[in-house]
């Protein structure tokens, strides 16, 4: 077993709020995500859009929010999402590009699952134009950049003031009309008539206004973070899932079909992306109290703790000497989720994981019943429809983050 | 002995994983926490330790006796 890596960075003479502690194993990880004196610090720099939102709060005031969020992201909710819901959306957003023989995997990502957050997050579309979705479209990714601006490369302080103007226009736009129209059912609802009220997170806050009593700006950043989260994490992953999956086909063709056909392939093979490639490369958290670890690893009160999941996900005891490598046919550990920490633990485990990942598969997973997650349906639609590298168009990394994201990835489909 | 289920509901972020799991076992009670079915047969230790590994929150917890398991 390896030994736990602890780094105190200019330990003991730091002040114990200066100090950072580094662990890259899993039991150190996740001990750490379930530790209630450790608070989230990842969006620290990215408060224009992220403060105060669920995956910010702690305590008390999480535990309350995220019992009322919870009722949105059950199972069954899930299932309808993924059964009824998405695949049409899906086959709408990806006709156009398959009649056209190409596309670039990083705008369709983002387009795709931008059209299936917007239902979940419940943001109204009511011109159902292009148009209107580019802009959307637009608002989105400055909401991205917002959240992400820790790592970003541009200059922070006018990027802040850019991503707060998005803020008040989509606000004006999208997010008001869509605040009306669910206002306007659940009063009907409530005076009994027979209308469907949206099941999303903005329905489901309205509904549970008196109990959670949240100002208009935080309903207003809660739901431009479940609309940036839903989109982005699972577009990154969407477009990472087919680049590793294309890199397993060249090397195990007979596995060309099973991208197509085999669902339970296809879900293995985002598990595994979803493994090697965390959303965030760290996480981060902040010690309220001293902590110790069940290791014996001591947190002072005031030390940042920095969660290496780049390491940790890679952990060749618990997931074999080719753990840096993308291979979904690996066999795990008991205990050991195949997207090993990336989906975090703890109080912030990703709400959302279940709706983008699926459910872990068993040695008795029944397909028939099984839930895939969305970015699954979406990939292996993809490789339905023939995606294939461009060769003359090679994909290129965004110069604009340091985070390790794709720019462009040209495909030809069909 | 079997192992003994308790949830800490000062821990459960009502994730509902062991409510979708295992609704032989668990359900939500009023403030839509988890909480043991009351007279549920519980399954063998291997499957609670399956199911206490997957809680997110880890406010499923195990007993045998009074000593508490590490589920890891």
């Amino acid at each position: 077993m390896e030994e736990p890596a602890v780094t105190a960075v200019a330990a003991e003479e730091a002040a114990p709020e200066h100090r950072t502690v580094v662990l890259s194993t899993f039991a150190d990880a996740k001990d750490a995500y379930r530790s209630k004196d450790l608070r989230q610090s990842l969006y620290d720099e990215g408060e224009v859009v992220m403060a105060d939102v669920l995956v910010n709060l702690h305590g008390e005031e999480h535990r309350s929010r995220r019992r009322v969020e919870n009722r949105m992201f059950r199972r069954e909710v899930f299932e309808r999402y993924e059964r009824d819901l998405f695949p049409a959306v899906t086959d709408a957003t990806i006709a156009p590009y398959v009649a056209a023989g190409r596309v670039d995997l990083v705008h369709l990502g983002h387009e795709l699952m931008l059209n299936l957050a917007a239902l979940t997050a419940g943001v109204d579309r009511p011109e159902g134009t292009a148009e209107e979705t580019e802009r959307l479209y637009a608002y989105m990714m400055s909401f991205i950049e917002g959240a992400t601006l820790a790592h970003s490369t541009k200059d922070k302080a006018v990027q802040r003031g850019v991503i707060a103007q998005a803020l008040d226009d989509w606000d004006a736009e999208f997010l008001a009309p869509s605040i009306a129209r669910r206002r306007d059912l659940l009063a009907r609802e409530a005076a009994g008539e027979d209308v469907e009220v949206p099941r999303d997170v903005l329905a489901t806050l309205l509904r549970h206004a008196d109990e959670l009593t949240l100002a208009p700006e935080v309903i207003r950043r809660e739901v431009a973070f479940f609309l940036l989260a839903g989109a982005h994490t699972s577009a990154t992953a969407f477009v990472r899932a087919i680049d590793h999956i294309l890199g397993w086909i060249d090397e195990h063709p007979e596995d060309a079909a099973a991208a197509v056909d085999d669902p339970l392939f296809v879900q293995r093979c985002i598990h595994e992306t979803v493994r090697l490639n965390p959303s965030s490369p760290t996480g981060r958290r902040r010690a309220l109290a001293p902590v110790s670890l069940r290791s014996g690893i001591d947190i002072p009160e005031g030390a940042t703790v920095v969660i290496d999941l780049q390491a940790v996900n890679r952990d060749v005891t618990l997931f074999g000497a080719d753990a840096a490598d993308f291979n979904p046919r690996r066999t795990l550990p008991p205990g050991v989720a195949p997207f090993g920490l990336s989906f975090a633990a703890g109080m912030h485990v990703c709400i959302g994981q279940d709706l983008a990942a699926g459910v872990v598969q068993r040695a008795d997973t029944d397909p028939g019943s099984h839930l895939f997650g969305l970015v699954t349906g979406a990939v292996q639609q993809m490789f339905a429809a023939g995606t294939r590298r461009d060769p003359d168009n090679p994909p290129r990394r965004d110069a604009a983050t340091a985070r390790p994201y794709w720019g462009s990835y040209p495909v030809l489909l069909g | 002995m079997s192992y003994r289920v308790e949830i800490d509901r000062d821990v459960c972020i009502s994730s509902g994983r062991c409510v979708a799991d295992r609704p032989d076992l668990f359900r939500f009670d009023d403030e839509e926490l988890a909480e043991p079915v009351p007279g549920a047969t519980l399954p063998a230790d291997a499957a609670l330790l399956d199911l206490a590994r997957t809680c997110p929150s880890g406010a499923l917890r195990l007993f045998d006796g009074e000593v508490e398991i590490d589920a890891g």
